[in-house]
């Protein structure tokens, strides 16, 4: 984005880049812990660390469909994750009925709705050219409007599966399950988003979409796939939301559309697509989970929490996006 | 060269037009919801659907100035559930004289998010979507900061903007001329000579220079970010006269009602004939966009849909006519600009 990367120490330079933010990150982490400790009693103790920990996972999976779409550029933002997973975990609670034997039958249908939902968004964002931000928000409102259809048929009845609830809700000592999870799930999206030829063309796609193209890539293609794997995670995350919750209801994954976006910003992704650093995506989540906690302990409420993320969002947006002309 | 010269009547000329088609959709629209509505030509029942009308219209003319200026405001809706908020927090009903505070309040708010939006996408170059995104939030929080609740007073004299009739100590001449002549009606026409004004003056042509191409805007000398700033701040404004019906409508305010209002402007806006890329398109485009996205939602009315199935079908009208009116744009274009290029 600046000069930074063109500079004479090339990858040197890019290399500082990347850290740079991942430091301001962890910055922003300590300051909020400080400021908490210093204003709510018992804000640092391990305890509600891990479990700040254990909810900001939860953004993390969902900023990972995000920072998938946004990294293969076009603008691209989904904002249909959070009713995506919702259905799933509607849908899947009453098949599951608490019985393991049943999960499989659960996960098929929780592809199939990811699948249909993502490939929708590809084809109208990639090959119908929308906006990205549009067409998913207008997506998310249509399966708001198939949950309410179906809620008004039938009471949402079920349970998730115990392995589900094992892997989402329970503890291993005093460490959350998830957490295993999320750091095996982290070196994959890594080394696949930065050592395999998808990757590559992922990158290629939102860094230069023009120089793919002549390169041989088929940019459309790519950025549809990128919707098709983003709807497939927000629907495989459903199920873990069901799992960590124990009951599925209306609204359940919609409050996290918003951190997920806001923590890949604050991770230092470049909105302009072309690179994923999904290290810096966690650490954003684990930024905003702490900056609710310190929120919603000042007895702010929910109203404080979107005037925190938004405000977050606008200055972070300013520093890292804003482009001011140089007169 | 002869043939293009060929000369083609005026009428021909207009039927080509891309303006064409659209009043024709407008057209039968119209006159399925005539058909199906009973009493559709009594005055009462069009003042009734005016008033039904009237928030999509004025938003979606908002929202065609910020894009036609090549942005575009997802923040619109809750913008306008703040304002309300604003509206009947500052409103005391036992106090008329509060609401003169209340709409010098409410008009600074809105100037605000003008501004605050303004800076983000001219000034910052931030990709519109996202900033206005990330101020949509600001606007929800500092709305349930006022009203966790839906409620709160609004003094009695606002619900002339709603229908005079309402307001006691009226003219009789005023409530007459109320009934047959509705202030939505007039907000609109407010609206549109808002437009009519801005359009007559340099700002107007630089918002379609600005839109079209940034960059040669920018070195032809012209000052993009001002008047991207602008086109926010007109926006504010139909907001604003928005808010005011709202209130008068409804006597409370409400952090979360105005959410589905952003998408269906902007894709009022699209079935107009704005394109989303900017640069093109007029207010009354937007016009005629937002009465057929009205018309149709009336229809679907009419077509007896169980209320569970309403959003349902709102969602996909929305996105069927955004797709439809961009594939339909995308036809017209040479192969090769359209797009093998991503």
């Amino acid at each position: 984005m600046s000069g930074g990367i063109l500079r004479r120490e090339g990858a040197l330079g890019k290399f500082y880049l990347v850290y740079k933010k991942l430091i301001i990150a962890l910055g922003l982490i300590l300051l909020l812990f400080v400021l908490g400790e210093l204003t709510v009693s018992n804000f640092l103790s391990l305890g509600q660390i891990l479990l700040t920990v254990k909810l900001a996972s939860f953004i993390a999976l969902f900023a990972l469909c995000q920072m998938i779409v946004i990294a293969a550029g076009g603008s691209g933002l989904d904002l249909s994750v959070g009713y995506t997973a919702t259905m799933t975990a509607v849908f899947t609670a009453s098949i599951m009925d608490a019985q393991n034997a049943n999960l499989w039958k659960a996960v098929l249908v929780a592809l199939g709705v990811g699948l249909a939902v993502g490939l929708a968004n590809g084809l109208l964002t990639a090959y119908v050219k929308l906006p990205p931000l549009v067409v998913t928000l207008a997506m998310s409102n249509i399966l708001q409007g198939v949950v309410n259809v179906y809620t008004a048929g039938h009471a949402i009845t079920g349970r998730p599966s115990p392995v589900l609830q094992i892997v989402a809700a329970k503890t291993t000592g005093i460490v959350p399950n998830i957490l295993f999870l999320l750091a095996l799930l982290a070196p994959i999206v890594m080394v696949v988003l930065y050592r395999t030829r998808w990757g590559m063309k992922l990158f290629g796609a939102g860094a230069n979409p023009t120089a793919a193209y002549l390169s041989g890539v088929n940019v459309r293609l790519v950025r549809c796939a990128a919707f098709i794997l983003s709807g497939v995670l927000a629907s495989l995350i459903g199920l873990l939301l069901l799992g960590n919750m124990g009951i599925a209801f209306k609204d359940m994954g919609s409050n996290y559309v918003m951190p997920s976006i806001a923590a890949v910003v604050v991770g230092g992704v470049s909105l302009g697509g072309g690179d994923g650093n999904y290290l810096g995506v966690i650490l954003g989540a684990v930024f905003l989970q702490t900056l609710t906690n310190l929120l919603v302990a000042l007895g702010w409420g929910d109203a404080g929490k979107w005037v925190g993320f938004g405000v977050v969002l606008y200055v972070l947006l300013i520093v890292y996006v804003g482009n001011r002309r140089s007169r | 060269m002869s043939r293009r010269n060929r000369r083609i009547s005026p009428l021909g000329r207009f039927i080509g037009k891309s303006e064409f088609s659209r009043l024709a959709i407008l057209a039968a629209m119209f006159t399925l919801t005539a058909v199906l509505q009973q009493n559709f030509f009594e005055t009462k029942a069009i003042v009734r659907n005016i008033n039904a009308f009237m928030p999509l219209i004025l938003m979606t003319m908002g929202q065609a100035v910020v894009i036609i200026a090549g942005g575009l405001d997802l923040s619109a809706g809750t913008a306008l559930s703040l304002l309300t908020c604003v509206l009947t927090t500052v409103m005391k009903k036992s106090d008329p004289l509060t609401g003169v505070y209340a709409l010098a309040a409410a008009f600074a708010v809105a100037m605000a998010i003008g501004v605050i939006n303004g800076v983000g996408i001219g000034y910052l170059r931030i990709p519109p979507v996202i900033i206005t995104f990330a101020t949509s939030y600001l606007w929800l929080g500092i709305g349930l900061f006022l009203r966790p609740v839906p409620g709160g007073e609004a003094v009695d004299w606002f619900r002339a903007f709603y229908n005079a009739g309402l307001v006691e100590g009226v003219p009789a001449w005023l409530k007459a001329a109320g009934a047959v002549f509705p202030p939505a009606l007039v907000l609109i026409l407010i609206g549109c000579a808002l437009w009519l004004i801005v359009a007559r003056t340099r700002t107007g042509r630089y918002l379609y220079a600005v839109g079209g191409n940034n960059e040669s805007a920018y070195v032809s000398g012209i000052n993009t970010a001002a008047v991207q700033m602008r086109a926010c701040l007109i926006n504010s404004g139909f907001i604003f006269l928005t808010a005011l019906f709202f209130v008068g409508q409804n006597q409370s305010g409400d952090a979360r009602m105005g959410d589905p209002l952003t998408l269906r402007a902007i894709a009022s806006a699209v079935v107009g004939g704005i394109a989303l890329s900017g640069g093109r398109g007029s207010v009354f485009s937007a016009l005629v966009g937002a009465l057929i996205i009205s018309f149709v939602n009336k229809i679907i009315f009419f077509a007896n849909i169980p209320n569970a199935f309403q959003p349902l079908f709102g969602g996909l009208i929305v996105v069927l006519a955004i797709a439809g009116s961009q594939a339909y744009a995308l036809s017209g274009k040479r192969s090769v600009e359209a797009g093998r290029l991503p």
